[in-house]
């Protein structure tokens, strides 16, 4: 067990570098200047070029890319060039608030998802199946932010119930922070939960088609028991992928979210990064991302002996 | 229903109550649409950060309403008769935030931080040696006078003091710095004092209660009369502007200082809010790469200048809201004489006959805009359409802001519709687009007889002898086709009706002093 994680996170180490290396190199590429950006449309070229110096963007771009390297094995990953703040502190002050929302939001779409898309199998092809599959399909077609700003109107605008705008950590007040992230979270789950359930659905069709299922049935099991000893836990593990590749995927990027909802998330951070052309966060933002997305997809894979255990880590 | 009977209706709505807090009536809430990037004055900023460090921190002299220069912190400036000493008075009982008394020695020690370039104040190239104002030497003879001397004479010292960009040169108290000399926050005269900062979130600060007053009559740009009538103002950051929109209505934020100009007329329909719309001096324009083998022939810039409507386009841009402008001088400076509504001729048959002896025949013409700019994106497909119709070939080029102004700092485009920030004083606005493309490839208007022009605009300080010079110079302008200028910046400011006296101004930025909330 302890070896495979190992393995893993060494077979983690060469794709960080290469997220490393591709980001350093890809941002650099983009036009754009961050010391014209950061001095706005009157600079005159002296003064741009006397804050590139001090960033030290002058430097040859190799000698900048061992520079940041050396850095981040050091566990320094630099400091914003728009807001003096190190990085790293402003990666993780950021995570915290995305990762709260993501966690309750897939975790609530995985619990409405799976058992509805496993009913939707059973009864397949009626009046609930039917309904189930076009609601997912809907949920799944409506662009986060369109659904996000409809929420936003019906909750906020014409009911008044929530907060349109603001932020306050739960962390700080619960019940005053629950009220913020009560939209963002709704959003987040009727997106995901379109997904899940189509996943949930196909994966329990495919495994009721088989032969131990029938045979299961035949020797007179009661249904309940061939669902949940056979059916439940092999057509569980595609959904537990996705539900990683999701959860991995919406950790780093719920920057639409985060826009329409005023949350001071790590997406939020990374697009105005993008804007402000602010290398350093940049590149630690799509780092610390690219190690979520391994780590989840690591806990994944490990989970999945619960489930199936066909599996077996060694 | 109204708002409170809809509280009244739920559980969540009685939470929400809860969670405002019970001084949530006496605070003013303002919408920014991006953070502040710090609170050094003039040093990392943007128009979001001197919007709101200007709160908390003045300077001896300001802009006033209609961008004239006015003391502040001075109660006078006396000016020698050769235009090199100016001597600044200060007014008695001014207090920084923690109590201590101003006095012409902070005035000095901050002068001195300023010119340090360890500061890297944005502004000290225009102090320093080799700058148009340098500043040879400044002395405080006593407790409340401050004598700066210059190199040469030059009539923009003061309104470069005043320049919001630079922090308004804003005088701090020693404690606004940490012990090894850094910034830390801003302890300064203003009418409202810093309390928190939440990065991505808000800003919040709080009334200065011995706030020193400058007049009690009324507000006058950044100067005049600025009590703080409020307890507290938040500025909270909110990105998106149809989340924006959403609060004001809501009533959760009581002004939104820029909404789309087709927001306009549902907030002034609405029974909760109101608008207010200021011009600002910041200029919209149609830049021509005056180097592209193209448009390096006058006669086809004069065409391109003919064939738009500028007229129609502003006001189909801004949905009837603003109106063209051709001059560098905004309508609203007092030099913006009668020989400054000059603008160009819009004659569609003349532009033809003019590509014609060119010899243009159908040259696409790359046309660089963005998006994040929407009304310059909005002028730029007008622009493509009405070039269209004398024949041109206008082909649009969307990049993102921060490539296009790659593109324009290098000189490199053929054609970009170009948003410039305010500056104040003509003579500023017209430094910024002149110069020379072959040191400066930003530079938009290269012309040396122009700048000569400029030059004693800037050496002269009598206003009959600068009108003069601006008239000139605009003929020349509208003669030469060295680019186009649209419009200026127009802002439009929704707020909840229950605020009081609120009002958009030429400097585009929210000002929360003089500023109530009605029960």
């Amino acid at each position: 067990m302890l070896r495979f994680i190992l393995s893993r996170i060494g077979m983690a180490v060469p794709t960080v570098f290469l997220v490393a290396v591709v980001v350093f190199f890809l941002i650099r590429l983009v036009p754009g200047d961050p010391a014209a950006l950061l001095l706005g449309d009157m600079a005159s070229p002296e003064s741009v070029a006397a804050l590139r110096s001090d960033l030290g963007l002058d430097k040859n771009i190799l000698t900048q890319f061992a520079i940041w390297l050396t850095n981040v094995f050091q566990g320094d990953l630099g400091t914003s060039i728009t807001t003096k703040e190190p990085v790293a502190h402003l990666v993780i002050e950021r995570f915290k608030v995305s990762a709260g929302i993501v966690l309750v939001a897939v975790a609530l779409a995985s619990l409405a998802a799976v058992p509805a898309g496993f009913i939707a199998a059973l009864r397949q092809n009626s009046k609930l199946d039917l309904t189930l599959v076009s609601v997912a399909a809907l949920l799944l077609s409506i662009p986060t932010f369109w659904l996000g700003l409809v929420i936003l109107l019906i909750f906020g605008l014409k009911l008044g119930w929530l907060p349109v705008v603001g932020y306050v950590s739960v962390a700080e007040d619960p019940s005053r922070g629950l009220l913020y992230v009560l939209m963002p979270i709704l959003t987040l789950f009727l997106h995901e939960i379109g997904v899940l359930l189509r996943m949930a659905r196909a994966s329990a069709l495919e495994v009721l088609r088989l032969d131990y299922i029938t045979h299961a049935r035949a020797k007179g099991l009661p249904e309940r028991t061939v669902l949940w000893r056979h059916v439940f836990p092999n057509a569980f593990a595609p959904t537990l992928t996705l539900i990683g590749l999701v959860l991995g995927n919406m950790l780093g990027g719920i920057a639409v979210v985060e826009t329409v909802f005023t949350i001071p998330g790590l997406g939020r951070l990374l697009v105005d990064a993008i804007f402000g052309r602010d290398y350093p966060v940049i590149q630690g933002c799509l780092l610390f991302i690219a190690v979520i997305y391994v780590l989840v997809n690591l806990i994944v894979d490990l989970c999945y002996p619960l489930f199936d255990p066909r599996v077996k880590i060694t | 229903m109204n708002r409170r009977q809809r509280l009244a209706a739920s559980a969540a709505a009685i939470a929400l109550t809860l969670a405002c807090g019970p001084a949530a009536a006496e605070t003013l809430k303002i919408a920014l649409n991006a953070d502040i990037r710090s609170l050094d004055p003039g040093v990392n900023r943007d128009a979001n950060s001197d919007a709101v460090v200007l709160h908390m921190v003045e300077g001896l002299v300001a802009y006033g309403e209609d961008a004239s220069v006015k003391p502040l912190l001075a109660k006078e400036v006396a000016v020698s008769d050769d235009d090199l000493t100016y001597t600044f008075t200060l007014r008695d009982g001014v207090k920084f935030h923690n109590g201590n008394v101003l006095t012409s020695a902070d005035v000095v020690w901050n002068w001195n931080r300023y010119m340090d370039e360890a500061t890297k104040w944005r502004c000290r190239n225009d102090f320093a040696e080799g700058g148009a104002a340098h500043v040879v030497s400044v002395t405080a003879p006593d407790d409340k006078t401050v004598v700066f001397k210059l190199e040469k004479p030059n009539a923009l010292f003061q309104a470069t003091l005043a320049r919001t960009d630079c922090g308004m040169t804003g005088i701090l108290d020693k404690s606004s710095f940490n012990a090894d000399g850094s910034f830390n926050v801003p302890v300064g005269t203003g009418p409202f004092r810093y309390k928190e900062w939440r990065k991505g979130e808000f800003i919040d600060l709080e009334a200065f209660a011995d706030y020193a007053v400058r007049s009690e009559e009324k507000r006058d740009g950044y100067t005049g009369a600025k009590r703080p009538l409020v307890e507290a103002v938040r500025f909270a950051v909110i990105p998106d502007r149809s989340s924006a929109k959403a609060a004001l209505l809501n009533g959760d934020i009581d002004i939104v200082p820029d909404v789309p100009y087709a927001d306009v007329e549902e907030f002034k329909q609405n029974a909760d809010t109101a608008v207010s719309l200021a011009t600002n001096p910041g200029i919209v324009a149609l830049l021509l790469q005056t180097r592209d083998p193209l448009l390096k022939d006058m006669r086809i810039r004069k065409a391109i200048a003919m064939a738009l409507d500028t007229k129609s386009m502003v006001e189909g841009i801004t949905l009837g809201l603003g109106k063209a402008n051709n001059s560098l001088i905004p309508p609203t400076s007092k030099y913006h004489s009668p020989a400054q509504t000059q603008g160009y001729s819009y004659d569609p048959e003349a532009a033809k006959a003019l590509l014609r002896e060119a010899g243009y025949n159908g040259q696409p013409i790359k046309l660089i805009a963005n998006t994040r700019y929407s009304n310059t994106y909005d002028a730029a497909i007008v622009a493509q359409a009405m070039l269209q119709q004398v024949g041109i070939t206008a082909e649009l080029e969307v990049l993102e802001w921060a490539a296009q102004l790659d593109r324009y700092q290098s000189g490199n485009y053929t054609a970009m519709v170009f948003p410039y920030s305010g500056r104040y004083d003509p003579a500023l606005t017209m430094d910024s687009v002149m110069g020379n493309k072959d040191k400066e490839p930003r530079k938009v208007w290269d012309d040396p007889d122009a700048q000569a022009m400029l030059a004693d605009a800037v050496r002269y300080s009598d206003p009959a002898k600068r009108q003069e010079i601006f008239d000139k110079l605009h003929a020349r302008f509208l003669e030469t086709v060295p680019f186009i200028m649209l419009y200026n910046g127009l802002e439009a400011s929704a707020y909840q009706k229950h605020v009081q006296n609120y009002a958009a101004s030429i400097f585009s930025m929210p000002r929360a002093w003089e500023v109530t909330i009605a029960e």
